[in-house]
Parts: structure tokens; sequence; C-alpha cells
């Protein structure tokens, strides 16, 4: 067993090595903002901004609504894909594959047209309807991650089995999907979620041109005319997102047990 | 062609002038008007504007929606910052039937677009009360979209990295510039590149349009080969960091960031001394505008002396320059931070059919010329 | 592709379906049809007439060549997200590594996967490029002089590099619940058959895995295939993918050809439907046996 640990500690010192690189460069160059001297000033520009919480927060509720919505599609789909219409799952796949090459503001400019004002569906008319298809929109853009994240989650339990158990037993499907099936793939769940997490916060196109007050936006307003401003507010973006998925992740802890301790 | 401080002025006591200002709804008053109290009162009503793709370091456009806020108490909903003028004439299109705050209201677009986007029917037509100052060559005559502002292509140089800048294209071939010059787009989809691509070619002699299109593409084709070209998209931060020690930018964008730099590095911006290309941007307000009075207070206050001296903090030069300039309506103080005047003499505004064939020629032929097409 | 297998009870499956209708619904409502505007614009010309001509456009030598890079990058940076990934994965769930440090693999993963864009392509600049640190660096320190070397980061290796920024932690969060649920009895009872560490990965971890390697290597392949935002900022104008010429069509401050640009958006979903076409026909073959 040894030997297995070198290499382990090697992957992950190479993997540590490739990731911190370039993040250490950024954060060296956003502390040059005076000039011969390291400082905090851009970060200091960045934080004093009071636009920065107003749109971190908006983000954030977002993406965690995303999180919902995607698992409330997701899982349910994977599952009856997975137990009753293997055939049909080339087709989902495909489909969950389509948000990552049609480009966002495409698929933004669509919803303008089909759900403006004067449609059968006037979404954009109101804030709350405007942020509803955001949501659906953040949904669309986060649909290949957390379908391959479940897809895998789901491949490694007996789906089948746990299913004819618990149907014997009495349990209907609301009771096989969240006491049963949503536990045993929370870890898989749990990727979904913090991809879904890091796009909503990061993202831009959909969220300007539905006029909705989201980090993503705010990060291109503060300007691609500066030099340090950017590179520190990526290093903050970074850090909180981060820590926003740890929060998470310890949320997630107090569920109940899901799977074997090593 | 549209000369800068050099030809003189017609008068406006031309019969035709005085026509068409009599058929200016509203607008029976002098060329220096003031804003009609109506069109205040029904913007008001409205209460919002919606605007698309004004970075509010562009022209001071932050500046601009500040002080149009402060004046009039609207509301300014900024939709995408970072749009092309593609997409704002796409936000246009998207939003025909949409009353909602994603339709814009007014747009400001190359110059190509604003024939491009009549033709489609995507504008309507307003003329403000300072109309006849605004130069023929540069607007629709039934107003449909006019020219707003121009700078010319310059040099944004980094002085901690290049100690010597370069004063003119030619220069830039030199082995001491040696990966140090990048564009700040594309050149199949931004204007700026593209223009940058045909200034280069403009400096070696071409006519401009098609064979200035071919002088500029040879130029950087030589500037790949020398090893002096960087093909990343230059910007402040590339610029500060090093990996584009000069980018090729218009003039209000060097100034603008020289300016945010603060010395940290130093910048210095040089317009070139032969291939001296302006850019024009041109206004409009959509046809489709759910808040029509909201965009023509807009217009109002972007062409008047306080909207174009606003511009030209930004460093762009307001359309109405000249005009400005003969009433003495410019800050002296203004006036010494742009660069000397003796650069923008040589200025070539290229007409629109010009710039449709330098267009399509560098959007053509760039990747086969400087791009790595060939997949090795 | 009927869903009625038929083989059992007709109407328990003839009902399955219904099942599907939530999703199929979304997808409907919120991919497809807005998105039919790239479908019919790319058969229509500026007219609004039915044509092939943009379809026909397509088969350009630059345009062809454009596509094959954008499908040699995306498949370098999957695959080697793929290999890295899954090494890193490994190393935290089955590496018998500290446990503590799985959590915080996990999030920075979860945060690296969508870093990507003018923040990305500036941290490589500011990492690899002409004064990048490690450039300098290793010029200070080492006396080595990466550029004299030939290493360019604005090429097809350095953006395959900067790409796999957002691949690896891609790999890592979606391959790690399936290493999960690598039994240990599976393990154990391969060591006590006298199998080697290798004969275990060989004959048992790996094939069980299989599926889900090549579902992820997909995934990354479209990821890497749509990626535009960091490619711009950092080759902007010499390394012509795919979405790079398409965005110079149907966006940018010059008039462009949309119909050309909507052709190449259905270029772009067709080479994706070709690549899970080949996914899912070697997902068949692999999993015929562990049925």
């Amino acid at each position: 067993m040894r030997l297995q640990r070198v290499w382990a500690w090697l992957a992950l010192a190479v993997g540590m090595v490739y990731f911190l690189l370039p993040l250490i460069a950024t954060f060296e160059f956003s502390l040059r903002m005076r000039r011969g001297v390291y400082s905090f000033d851009a970060y200091r520009v960045v934080l004093a901004d009071p636009n920065f919480q107003a749109t971190f927060g908006y983000s954030v509720a977002m993406a965690l609504l995303t999180i919902l919505m995607g698992i409330v599609l997701v899982v349910p789909t994977a599952y009856w894909v997975r137990l009753k219409l293997p055939r049909w799952r080339p087709v989902v796949e495909f489909v969950t594959l389509l948000p990552l090459v049609i480009p966002a503001i495409v698929i933004v400019f669509g919803y303008i047209r089909l759900y403006n004002t004067s449609s059968i569906l006037p979404l954009t008319g109101t804030a709350m309807g405007t942020n509803l298809l955001l949501l659906l929109g953040y949904t669309t853009l986060a649909l290949p991650y957390m379908y391959r994240a479940v897809d895998t989650g789901l491949r490694a339990i007996d789906v089948a089995t746990l299913t004819e158990a618990a149907q014997s037993l009495g349990a209907g499907w609301l009771r096989i999907m969240t006491r049963i099936i949503l536990p045993n793939v929370l870890v898989a769940v749990l990727s979904g979620a913090f991809l879904t997490f890091a796009i909503v916060i990061g993202e831009f196109t959909m969220a300007a041109l539905l006029n909705r007050p989201a980090f993503g936006p705010y990060m291109q307003l503060l300007g691609a005319n500066r030099a340090y401003e950017p590179a520190a507010l990526a290093v903050i973006a970074f850090a909180i997102t981060w820590a926003c998925m740890g929060l998470i992740q310890l949320v997630t802890r107090f569920q109940k047990h899901t799977h074997l301790p090593r | 062609m549209f000369h800068p401080r050099s030809a003189p002025r017609s008068a406006p006591r031309s019969a035709t002038a005085l026509a068409a200002l009599a058929v200016v709804a509203a607008a029976a008053l002098p060329a220096r008007a003031e804003i009609p109290q109506a069109l205040i009162d029904a913007a008001k009503a409205e209460g919002t504007l919606t605007t698309v793709a004004l970075p509010h370091d562009w022209c001071n456009y932050g500046g601009i929606i500040q002080g149009f806020k402060d004046k009039f108490g609207l509301t300014v909903n900024e939709l995408n910052p970072d749009a092309g003028s593609a997409d704002e004439l796409e936000a246009i299109r998207a939003n025909k039937d949409n009353k909602g705050p994603q339709a814009p209201d007014v747009i400001d677009v190359g110059y190509s677009f604003g024939p491009s986007a009549q033709k489609d029917g995507l504008l309507q037509p307003y003329k403000v009360s300072t109309w006849d100052t605004i130069p023929d060559d540069i607007k629709d005559p039934d107003g449909h979209w006019y020219g707003d502002y121009y700078g010319v292509m310059a040099f944004m140089v980094n002085d901690d990295l290049v100690p010597e800048p370069p004063a003119d294209w030619s220069d830039l071939l030199k082995p001491e510039f040696a990966g140090s010059v990048a564009l700040s787009g594309d050149p199949k989809a931004s204007n700026q590149a593209i223009s940058a691509v045909h200034a280069a070619g403009l400096a070696t002699g071409a006519e401009p349009g098609k064979a200035a299109a071919d002088a500029g593409l040879k130029f950087f084709a030589d500037l790949q080969k020398a090893g002096n070209f960087v093909p990343v998209t230059g910007k402040a931060g590339t610029l500060a960091q090093g990996a584009t020690p000069i980018v090729i930018y218009w003039d209000y964008n060097a100034l603008t960031g020289r300016d945010t730099l603060n010395g940290n590095p130093p910048v210095t911006v040089v317009v070139p001394k032969s291939g001296v290309v302006a850019g024009v941007y041109v206004q409009g307000i959509s046809a489709y505008a759910p808040h029509p009075n909201a965009a023509k207070l807009w217009m109002e206050y972007l062409y008047s002396d306080e909207g174009q001296l606003k511009w030209l903090e930004g460093y762009c030069h307001p359309i109405r320059f000249n005009d400005l300039a003969e009433r003495g309506a410019i800050p002296q103080a203004l006036l010494d931070k742009l660069p000397p005047p003796e650069a923008y003499k040589a200025a070539v505004f290229p007409t629109l059919e010009e710039q449709e064939a330098m267009s399509s020629e560098i959007k053509a032929n760039w990747d086969g010329v400087v791009g790595v097409t060939v997949p090795n | 592709m009927a869903a009625t297998g038929g083989l059992s009870d007709r109407s328990a499956r003839s009902w399955a379906w219904v099942g599907l209708v939530p999703f199929l619904a979304f997808a409907l409502l919120f991919l497809i049809l807005p998105t039919m505007q790239i479908v019919l614009g790319a058969f229509r010309d500026s007219e609004g007439a039915f044509t092939l001509e943009n379809v026909r456009n397509l088969f350009t030598p630059a345009i062809l060549g454009s596509f094959w890079i954008s499908i040699r990058i995306s498949f370098a940076s999957a695959f080697l997200g793929c290999v890295i990934g899954f090494a890193v994965a490994w190393a935290v769930t089955l590496g018998d590594l500290p446990r503590w440090l799985r959590g915080p693999v996990m999030t920075f993963s979860g945060v690296a996967s969508n870093f990507a864009g003018v923040p990305l392509a500036f941290a490589f600049l500011a990492t690899l490029g002409r004064l990048g640190l490690v450039t300098v660096l290793l010029r200070q320190w080492f006396g080595i002089n990466l550029f004299a070397l030939g290493f360019n980061l604005l090429s097809f290796w350095g953006l395959t590099l900067t790409y796999l920024f957002f691949q690896i932690p891609l790999m890592i969060l979606i391959i790690t619940p399936a290493l999960d649920g690598l039994r240990r009895e599976w393990r154990e009872a391969a060591e006590i058959l006298g199998a080697s560490s290798l004969q275990y990965w060989r004959m048992v971890a790996l094939p069980i895995l299989w599926p889900t390697l090549l579902g992820t290597l997909a995934l990354l392949f479209a990821n890497a295939f749509g990626a535009v935002a960091t490619a711009y900022a950092l080759t902007g104008s010499s390394l012509t993918i795919v979405p790079i010429l398409l965005f110079a069509q149907i966006r940018g401050d010059v008039l462009g050809d949309p119909h050309l640009g909507y052709a190449l958006a259905f270029g772009m979903i067709v080479v994706t439907g070709i690549g899970n076409a080949l996914y899912i026909w070697l997902r068949t073959r692999a999993e015929r046996w562990i049925k």
C-alpha cells in the first residue's frame, strides 16, 4: 500500500501545482496596483462597491434555486430512463449535451422572442417573471453537468433491485425517489450542485440581456479597461464561491449518512 | 469627406436648412435650442430608459449616464455592456414584441450598422434640436441614424517595458518591438481591430478601401513574420501585465486606460504620424422602443453642449466638435488633456463604401494571411 | 427511437414514456424551441427563402480547417482532462490519502470547473506568458528560457493546456461518485483470487468504469467544443476554432452573415451528435457483458 500512497500524493501534487500557479500569478498581479509595492488597493476598490454584495447575494439565491430545480428535473428523469426507458437514453443524453454547443446568447434571444410581453407566456413583463425565465435558463445551462453527474451516481447503485425492494414493501413513487434514490446518489448530486453553483455565479450573457442584477454583469461592468481590479475580482469571486460550496458540503454532511466509510 | 477643424461650416441660414428646421416637429427653434419641456415631461412620465452596449469606461458613458440620471431623474436600465454592434441590432429584433425592460431604446453602433439597421426597419427617425450642427455626411438625411463621436487609431504603450515608443506604423516592424504588438480584438469581428489593419495599410500610402485593406493585411503578415505580433486580445490588463506592451487602440480607449492605470505602469499614447484613421459611431432610436420619449430626451442630452463635452471628457471627439470649438464652448483644461490637434489634421474618415470594402476584405483574408489555419 | 419495448406487459410499457414528459417539455420549451432559430436560420437566406447555400458554404477549406482544429483541441483537452482528472480523483478517493482532503478538492473542482473566459486567459498569460510568473522564475532560478525552447502559450497545445483548467475539475467531480461505487468487496475478492493491483484495474475496475469514462469524455469533448470565451481572450485572432468563427458572424462590430453563423452552429450541433453517437456505440459494446 505504501507505493500506492506515493502515487496518490504525486498525482495530487501535480494537480495542485497546475491549478495553484495560475491563481497565484493572478493574485500576485492584483497586488501590484500601487506602484512598486504590494498592496490590497485593488481589493479595497472592489469590496467598497455597494453593488458587490447586492449582486452576489442575488446570484447566490439564484444558484441555490437552480440547484433545486435541477435536482427536481434531472433526478427523476435519469432514474426513470435508467429503469424503464433505456432506449431513450441516447436521445436524452444528446439533448443534455446541446446547451454546451449552443451559444447562450442564442438561447436568451430565443427566450425573449418566445416569452415576451406580447406572447402567450409573458414572462419578461414582470420582475418575477423574468427571474423565473432566468432560472429556467440557468437550469438549461447546468443541465449537461447535472445529468451526467446524476447518471454516474445512478449507475453505481442497483436501481432496479432497490426499486423492486421498495415497491414490495409498499412504497409509492414519491417515497422511492426521496427516501431511497436521492440519498443514495447524494454524492453525485452534490457534484452536480457544485458545477451548477459555479455556472450560475459566473454567468453573464443571460443575466445581462434579461436585465437582472446578477453578479456576472456586475463583474463585467467593473471595467474591461481596468488592469488590477478585474484580477482582484477574479480572486475574490473564486474565494467566495469556494467558501459557499464548502458551506453546501457542510450542510449535506448533516444529512443521513449515505455511503460506507472507507 | 469630413475633416475636423478645417472646412468652414456652412451657415445654417440657407433656405434648405430653414425648411428642414420647419419640418422638425415641435422644434421651431434656433439651432442651439433648449430641450422642449413637453419632451422632458413625456420622458419623465415614462420614467425609464433602456440602453445597451455602453461600458462605463468607453467615452465616459459612466459619467454621461449619471449626468442624465441626475439632470432628469429618470432611471437607466443598462443591458449587456459587452454587446457588439451586431448584438445591439439583434436585441432590437428579438425584442420587437417585448415592452419589458429587456428591450433597448437606444443604440450606439459602428458606422456601417446605421444604414443596415435602417434597411431592416429597426430605427425610428428623430432630429435633435442641434441637428444642423451635425455634419451632413455622417447622418441619415431623414434622421434615422446620426454620428455621435469619433476617435483615431493610436498606439497605447507601456513605458516600463518599451522605453522608446514607436512613432509610426513602420516603426512597429523594428526588432526592438519583438513580441510586443497586439490588436484589441479579433479582426474578423471587431470594428476596432479591423480599423487598425486598415490604418496600417493607409500608412503605406494605399487608397482607403480594399487597397489599404490588402496593404494592411500584408503589414500584419510582415509583423508576424518579424516576430513582433502577439495574437492576444490586448487590454489594459494585458498591457500592464506585460503580455502585450503595445496595444493598437482607439485613442479614447488608450487615453482612458492611461488614466485608469494612473502611472502604474506609465503609459504613452501615440497617434502615428501616418495612417491616421478615424472611426465614427452612430446613434439611433429603436423603432420598437418601449420608451420613445425617454429615448428622444437621451438624444437631446447627448447632442447638447453638456452631453458633447462629457464625451470629450472620455477623450472621444464629439461629432459637434467643430461647432463647439468655434463658439469657444470647450474649456481649455479639457482641450489640454487631449492629444495635440495636429495629429488629427491628417485623419482619414472612410466613407461607407470604403468602410464596407475594407471590412469584407480584411474579414475574409485575415486568417489566410496572418492566422494559424493549417492544422499541424 | 420508440419507447415501446413490448417485451413484457404491453399496457405498463406503453405508459412509461409519460415519466419523461416533464423533461421533454422542459427541453422543448426552454432549449429546443428558443434555438430553432439556428436550425431555421441555417437553411434560410437573407430574404427568408429556403436554401442549402449556407450549409454548402461550410465546406470551404477555411471552415473545414477550423472545424478540424476545434475537434482536435476538444479531443486533446478532453482526453488529457479525463486521464489527469481520473488520477486526481483516484488519489483522493481510493489513494489512501487523509480523508479531509476530499472535501476541499471537490469544492475547489467545483469553482475551477467554471473558471473560464477572460480571467482564465489572463491567469495563464500571467503565468506562462512572455512576462509570466513561471517564465520569469524559470529564467531567473534555473536559467531555462521557455520561449527559446519553442514553448508558446498561444498555440494549439497552449490553448489545450489552458482548457485543462476547467476540464480536469469537471472530470474529477463526475468520476468521484463512480469511484465511490467501486465496492471494496470486489477488490478484496480479486486479491483473494490472486490478482495484482494492475490486474484488478484492468479486469475488474476499468471495465466497470468504462461506460462512465466514455460518457464523461463525451461531456468534456462537448464542453471544450463549445468553449469560446477563453479562446477569444487568449488567441483572439490566430487560432480559428469554430465558435470564434461563429461569433464573428452573429456578433461583433462589423457586418457579418448571420445565416452562415447559424449554419456554423448547426454544424457544431451535428458534430456533437456524431460524437455522442460514437460514444453510445462504444458504450453499448462495453455494457453488453456488464449487465
